[in-house]
């Protein structure tokens, strides 16, 4: 018994009990202490059962025998079959107590057996060995910076940090990989590309950037990877041509984009204004409030920059004249200059006015012209059209008409080339017929032989995918058996080596040793007893016969003898009274054996520690009555 | 363990001999760990007389893959058992993966240094100093009659040598958040450790 009691102790501690370490058996368990330790078991085995219970005894009478029902009622809940109820919990004895125990040990087990055959995840995994290195941490000492030695320095100085940040790399082409690298990409590869290493400007974006690198190419890879086997497979085109096509297809819409945008833009605008700017067609794009500022201003800023860029040589050419005027009469007051200038220039400005009016009239001119001339060509067309069509109406009627005059002979002939050409085109529809038979059958074949070959290559297809799918899961299911495998390892290397799996067994060895051998004496005693009941019963006999013959003879020689006769008398004293002392011997046997049995029932009893339970009982009955009595006072208060 | 396709080819580029004999091999080796270390770029690093007979693109090409693979390594902390099999997948002989476990043994606490310098870190508490402050009125009130508590915060900030001192005031019921936060921070701490 201690030494179950040993293993229950150590399991419940594992479970998180407080078993207080001068517990030794469960004969040393209160009432708190089981139902604690019920409640976190039961907690672990079925957290919706356990959740709902506290593992600290209530103090009232009334809500410790609710608790008692409950903790019985989950118990049963999870296949306990011995006998339970509140007193179980509550008047507790030692031996229904212990089984009780040893179900729910028994069930923790099995349960977190069954929970560590799933591999924990990655992320699982990340967190604990987290957790492992904070506990390190934390177990050390904080030391002020002044004496910390370099082992600590690792931890807790924070050392220089550099930003994360992550540049663009240049990686170098290999001419093996691709087929399509230029010679001049080849040389700067081969002369000038520095090794990545050394192509940041700061070491520290070295790693980050590397790191990011890596990890984009990573995802990407797998997002290929993802759409190929979603959709680039039903496609039936081999990767590169895949790629092309939907390279193609973005084009495309990034044209339609940019031709609908550039469309729905000149039509709402003015026509004459450039639709070429792309900064202007992006606004209108864009159609959002909020970018639409954004690009507004930039557009304006653009406008006003191009104005002023596409001015400027007309400016310098107007600096250049007046420059040129000023020259002779350089002698003039500067007032007079200013004047000059201030009129030549509103003179200019009225010219270009006249001229930019001009310009747009000449414009409006040459669109309605350009209108009036599309509309003046649509309409010769239709005429032409309708020309030739009269023409040749009157083509026919003319030829007719020049018939009429000799009409049966032509009517006649015309019959006859009539009649000729019908049979001309009854032959040739014969001939098309036996031409369009055999293309016909051709045709049906092909038509059957192409669909048997999509048929066929549907089937490949669909078997590509599950094969595809089923390498995947191999793969998978490999990698996670591998995973589970460390992670056992790991767990098995981190597992206390003294609690001593094989001190466990030897004890168990031993206990079987123990009981093979006791089964050994059981079985000699058994035998013992055996040959000991042959001999009483051989001896019985013998005696029985012995008895038998001297009574017989001793009987017929005391007919005649009066001294034998006597000796009779005392043979059958004799044999009576040693009958009486055998029946006294087993009688005692028998009384011996009850008083055992009477005792090991006192033991029992007195295990089931019935005296202090009947006290308890006895109080808490008290406690009841007067949890009762204060109710009922309050009762009549209220 | 993921590698990219690149790094893959990169990596298998290195165990074939007509370019890397072992003596290559080992040199290329320790220069992509030092490439990775040294705090100065250097362009010639692969320029040596090792390599005069290999072809640079090539050179460049394995040297990505070398120094991508040592840093993902170092990142997953993985164990020499994890690299054998890495190494293993892209069939390495063991007389080389030998020779990388010990260059990355050697170099594992530099580089881990070198990847836990980047980033940030908040400065760290490591003293504190208080005075009680009773303000009686001010010019804007006539009577305030409230104390206020100045604290200073002893701060180890990253990188600086001296440590900075951080002051402020704060109300009692402030500093009483104040001391609660710090205190679920702890707990919070704790219970990391017990995942």
């Amino acid at each position: 018994m201690e030494e179950v009691d040993k293993i229950l102790i150590h399991s419940l501690r594992q479970v998180g009990t407080e078993v207080g370490e001068d517990v030794l058996s469960v004969k040393q368990f209160s009432s708190e202490l089981i139902v604690e330790a019920v409640v976190r078991c039961l907690r672990v085995i079925e957290p919706s059962l356990g959740s709902g219970l506290s593992h600290v005894l209530p103090p009232g009478m009334s809500a410790r025998f609710r608790l008692g029902m409950s903790l019985a009622q989950a118990c049963q809940d999870l296949g306990y079959k011995g006998e339970i109820g509140y007193q179980t919990f509550l008047y507790s004895n030692e031996p229904e107590i212990r089984s009780l125990l040893m179900f729910l040990v028994e069930r923790l087990r099995r349960e977190s057996a069954e929970s560590s055959d799933q591999p924990a995840g990655k992320s699982a995994l990340l967190q604990r060995a987290i957790g492992a290195k904070i506990k390190a941490q934390l177990s050390v000492p904080w030391v002020p910076p002044s004496c910390r030695v370099p082992f600590l320095c690792q931890s807790q100085t924070p050392g220089s940090l550099h930003g994360f940040h992550a540049r663009p790399l240049s990686l170098p082409q290999s001419s093996k990989v691709s087929r399509t690298t230029t010679k001049e990409l080849k040389e700067y590869c081969q002369e000038h590309l520095p090794p990545v290493t050394a192509q940041m400007s700061q070491q520290p974006s070295v790693p980050a950037s590397l790191l990011e690198w890596h990890a984009a190419e990573l995802s990407a890879a797998l997002e290929w990877e993802g759409e190929w086997n979603s959709q680039g497979l039903v496609s039936r085109l081999t990767p590169e041509e895949y790629k092309a096509r939907k390279r193609q297809r973005f084009r495309k819409r990034i044209q339609d984009q940019l031709r609908h945008a550039a469309q729905s833009r000149s039509d709402s605008q003015h026509a004459s204004r450039s639709s070429s700017d792309l900064a202007d067609l992006l606004r209108s794009f864009t159609g959002g409030a909020g970018g639409r500022d954004v690009l507004a201003k930039g557009t304006r800023f653009t406008h006003t920059e191009k104005f002023a860029f596409t001015q400027e040589p007309e400016k310098a050419a107007q600096q250049m004249t007046t420059a040129a005027e000023s020259l002779p009469s350089s002698r003039r007051t500067e007032q007079d200059l200013q004047a000059q200038q201030e009129e030549e220039v509103t003179s200019l400005q009225g010219q270009l006015e006249q001229l930019s009016l001009r310009i747009e009239e000449v414009g409006a001119d040459v669109k309605k012209i350009t209108v009036a001339i599309s509309q003046v060509s649509d309409e010769l067309k239709q005429k032409e059209l309708g020309n030739a069509e009269k023409e040749q109406s009157l083509r026919v009627k003319k030829q007719t008409m020049d018939l009429l005059p000799d009409a049966e002979n032509n009517l006649d002939k015309l019959q006859v080339l009539v009649e000729g050409s019908a049979k001309r085109v009854v032959s040739l529809a014969s001939q098309w017929e036996k031409h369009r038979a055999p293309l016909i059958e051709e045709h049906r074949r092909l038509k059957e032989l192409c669909s048997s070959r999509e048929l066929e290559s549907t089937r490949r297809l669909s078997e590509i995918k599950g094969l595809h799918e089923k390498i995947r899961q191999a793969a998978e299911e490999a990698k996670k058996k591998e995973g589970l495998y460390r992670q056992l390892m790991t767990e098995f290397e981190t597992l206390p080596k003294d609690v001593s799996r094989s001190a466990y067994t030897q004890r168990i060895l031993e206990i079987v040793g123990n009981i093979k051998k006791q089964k050994e004496e059981i079985t000699k005693i058994l035998s013992d007893t055996k040959d000991l009941q042959k001999e009483i019963n051989s001896l019985t006999g013998k005696l029985d016969r012995t008895f038998a013959v001297t009574d017989e003879l001793v009987f017929k020689d005391a007919k005649k003898d009066e001294s034998v006769r006597k000796a009779y008398k005392y043979l059958a004293a004799l044999h009576e009274n040693c009958t009486q002392l055998i029946q006294t011997i087993e009688d005692t046997g028998t009384i011996m054996r009850e008083i055992r049995d009477l005792e090991e029932q006192i033991e029992t009893e007195n295990g089931k520690k019935t005296v202090s339970n009947l006290e308890k009982i006895l109080e808490d009955y008290k406690a009841i009555r007067q949890e009762n009595s204060a109710l009922a006072a309050k009762i009549r208060e209220a | 363990m993921e590698l990219s396709e690149f790094v893959q080819r990169g990596l298998q580029y290195l165990t074939d001999t007509d370019y890397f004999d072992s003596k290559t091999f080992t040199v290329f080796i320790k220069v992509a760990f030092q490439s990775l270390l040294s705090s100065h770029s250097d362009h010639a690093i692969l320029g040596g007389p090792e390599f005069r007979h290999v072809d640079q693109t090539l050179l460049k090409h394995c040297h990505v893959a070398t120094t991508t693979c040592i840093l993902e390594f170092v990142k997953q902390n993985a164990d020499k058992s994890t690299i054998s099999t890495c190494l293993e997948d892209l069939k390495y002989d063991p007389e080389r993966i030998d020779m990388f476990c010990n260059e990355y043994q050697k170099n594992k606490s530099d580089l881990e240094h070198l990847l836990a310098s980047l980033g940030r870190c908040p400065p760290q508490i490591c003293d504190v100093a208080w005075r009680l402050e009773y303000q009686i009125k001010n010019s804007h009130v006539h009577k305030v009659n409230k104390p206020s508590y100045l604290i200073t915060f002893n701060v180890e900030n990253s990188g600086a040598r001296s440590p900075e001192e951080i002051h402020f005031s704060c109300t009692m019921e402030q500093l009483q958040d104040l001391l609660g936060k710090m205190k679920d921070a702890a707990k919070s701490l704790e219970k990391a450790t017990q995942m």
